[in-house]
């Protein structure tokens, strides 16, 4: 009996010598402190004050689409270009629904997520013929054709002007005198239900099924994994996802027009996909930060920053505004060719050890946590 | 008698025109669509830094013509070649620093590697450039034919001239020349070739250097025609050169020309819809949709 369980918890604590490791209590404090840190600068730092809390609710939206079109990219292997597309989608679809049709507030949220997961079964419908170059080469096109059609149709768009999406009060109220912060609240508690149906996605049987099918679709379907069945599931999650993310950004400047959705914001989508690290959360997480307004465009923007590099001769007042992007474009060349892994293999001893792991520069590869393996896309 | 004539008139409104400036718009679709197929037939990859290759080009063309910055003014075909240079060069460093490095990992990942490298030389040429909008001088200046809503640019007789030619030129090379066949070769089997004594670095190189070249002519065509400005062969050509490319079958070079200017045909007439918005870009995406679950070699591809 006790042999038995001593395997099933072998197997089930990959780490190796990690098994018997517990953290001693000032460990343990250590790693509390930490999170509780963490945890201030998330809930207390960012709500200081109204600008700040609005872009910190951007960045929030960001790891959403992030995780969204981990999905695809991690999940399924598949490239996706078209993540403009669902994003406004659900943008408009949430802005229309309330402001035209006046249905409640949590409604529209659930319609935009209705709508985006039909755009995405439909795109999901043609990935079970089409993969690869191919694939992406269509969700590209979807996103373009959303662009300029879908996107300027006049009625959608309120004539150009843009739709608006006024939050509903409980979202405006001041809170501690800041409007944004409930909003920037209210978008963390969504990203965390995201997290957690991510998580679960991982853990069981749906998750291991599309790990498989990414890895060799023909095998898997003789291991009797429906492949229809679970490709579709995944393009419909994540494009529900992405939808949420949308309304949320609708919701956030509360009016949406269709120049918002550009086919760059769909690169930096993958961008921060790729260059946070695929297939962790965590990751991707901190790669949206990174690339939302709220990261190196803001970062770029802090006064002491801001002004040296425009004194710089060579630089000047009107060029700091384009450093971000190239370094953005920097980080990803330098992660897809020396470091696949992105920002999540960089950090994994730090959350290895945050999980309660020993603290090693060179442990596993992929023994952190909520990785589902593998860290590169695979065509 | 008057009937017939105004049948007639209607005809040129409403069929001559589009179709020729649809294969006009549709041969620099084309010219772009080149390069992107001769790196699939090279590295089987989408190149989405092809389009960048052409707006470095203009863009050094255009400062070394004028003589902005650190560039001493230049003659116009001196600076032509500058440009022509540059894209062929910037085409072999992104060969040398970024897929070469990724030989052995998934396509997929090399695609990204060149969307990040279009983007840097994007964030580049805003950097040096800002956002404003430049007019480059054409190669040709003048109207070849105005008659009626019709009206061909020298400029633009050139092009289609250009990529004409470019097309058959390059489809000769790739069934007639050793080299063409070796780049082949190392595309299918890259460990084969190698044994056969080809280098495949060597090869590499060189068919980055000869898109490089393609990109570079193509935008220098290209940036006289708009008011051209950062990532603008990238934001205006790039999309369509793809569909064209993989709709007339991206192994396939007379394929890229094909399929240029029937995308650009298909656009025009696209912008006769009048039901939505942006009618002429759905059209080119059902296009591409139905030849890809149909026959997704696409028209003259001859593999999947």
């Amino acid at each position: 009996m006790t042999a038995l369980q001593n395997t099933t918890d072998a197997v089930a604590a990959e780490p190796h010598e990690d098994r018997a490791f517990r953290p001693s209590v000032p460990g343990l404090a250590l790693r509390g402190l930490v999170y509780f840190g963490i945890a201030y600068v998330v809930l207390v730092l960012l709500t200081a004050n109204a600008d700040r809390a609005g872009k910190a609710a951007d960045a929030v939206i960001y790891a959403m689409v992030g995780l969204s079109l981990n999905i695809i990219i991690g999940y399924t292997g598949q490239l996706s270009l078209g993540h403009q597309g669902f994003f406004g989608a659900g943008a408009f679809a949430a802005a229309y629904s309330l402001t035209v049709h006046e249905v409640p507030f949590v409604l529209s949220l659930l319609i935009a997520m209705a709508v985006t997961s039909l755009f995405a079964l439909v795109l999901g419908l043609v990935a079970l013929r089409i993969t690869g170059l191919y694939l992406a080469l269509i969700t590209l096109v979807f996103g373009l054709t959303l662009e300029v059609s879908l996107f300027e149709v006049e009625e959608f768009t309120n004539a150009g002007a843009g739709q608006p999406a006024f939050r509903p009060d409980f979202l405006v109220e001041p809170f501690r005198g800041v409007e944004n912060v409930r909003f920037y609240y209210f978008c963390l508690a969504l990203l965390a239900v995201v997290v957690y149906v991510d998580w679960r996605l991982t853990r069981t049987k749906a998750g291991r099924a599309l790990l498989a099918l990414r890895e060799n679709e023909r095998v898997a379907a003789a291991f009797g994994i429906n492949v229809v069945a679970f490709k579709l599931f995944a393009f419909v999650l994540a494009g529900a996802i992405a939808g949420l993310a949308g309304a949320l950004f609708g919701y956030r400047y509360e009016n949406v027009t269709g120049a918002d959705f550009d086919f760059f914001l769909a690169l930096t989508f993958v961008l921060m996909v790729v260059v946070g690290g695929l297939n962790s959360r965590v990751g991707v997480i901190l790669g949206a930060v990174l690339f939302s307004p709220f990261g190196l465009d803001n970062l770029f923007k802090i006064p002491r920053i801001h002004d040296f590099l425009a004194g710089v001769s060579w630089i000047g007042e009107q060029r700091v505004e384009f450093m971000p992007r190239m370094i953005g474009a920097f980080l990803l060349i330098q992660t897809v060719v020396l470091n696949p892994g992105g920002i999540a293999q960089q950090l994994r001893p730090v959350t290895r050890w945050l999980a309660g792991h020993r603290f090693t520069l060179h442990g596993d590869k992929d023994s952190g946590p909520g990785v589902v393996e593998g860290s590169s896309a695979r065509a | 008698m008057i009937r017939p004539m105004l049948l007639a008139a209607d005809l040129t409104q409403d069929f001559t025109t589009p179709l020729v400036s649809g294969a006009i718009q549709g041969a620099v679709y084309g010219l772009l669509g080149l390069g992107l197929v001769l790196l699939y037939k090279g590295n089987r990859i989408f190149n989405f830094a092809q389009g960048e290759f052409g707006t470095v080009a203009a863009f050094l063309v255009l400062v070394s013509s004028t003589g902005a910055g650190i560039f001493p003014k230049m003659p116009f075909p001196v600076a032509i070649v500058v440009g022509l240079v540059a894209g062929t060069l910037m085409a072999l460093v992104t060969e040398r620093l970024v897929i070469r490095p990724l030989f052995r990992q998934p396509k997929v990942t090399m695609v990204v590697a060149t969307a990040g490298v279009a983007l840097l030389a994007i964030s580049f040429e805003l950097f040096f450039n800002g956002t404003n909008g430049r007019n480059a001088r054409p190669i040709v200046a003048g109207e070849a034919i105005r008659s009626g809503g019709l009206s061909i640019t020298w400029q633009q007789v050139v092009i289609v001239g250009v990529l004409a030619t470019l097309a058959l030129a390059s489809a000769l090379f790739f069934s007639r020349t050793q080299t063409g066949v070796a780049i082949l070769a190392v595309s299918q089997e890259p460990t084969a070739t190698s044994l056969v004594g080809i280098s495949v670095n060597r090869i590499s190189a060189l068919t980055w250097g000869m898109a490089g070249f393609l990109g570079a002519i193509a935008g220098i065509l290209l940036a006289p025609t708009t008011l051209f400005g950062p990532g603008f062969m990238t934001t205006s050509a790039l999309i369509p050169g793809f569909t064209a490319a993989v709709f007339g079958g991206i192994t396939s070079l007379p394929g890229a020309f094909l399929g240029g200017v029937l995308i650009g045909i298909a656009e025009q007439f696209g912008n006769k819809i009048d039901l939505f918005p942006g009618a002429n870009r759905v059209v080119v995406f059902a296009l591409l949709l139905v030849i890809l679950l149909i026959k997704p070699a696409g028209l003259l591809g001859k593999e999947a």
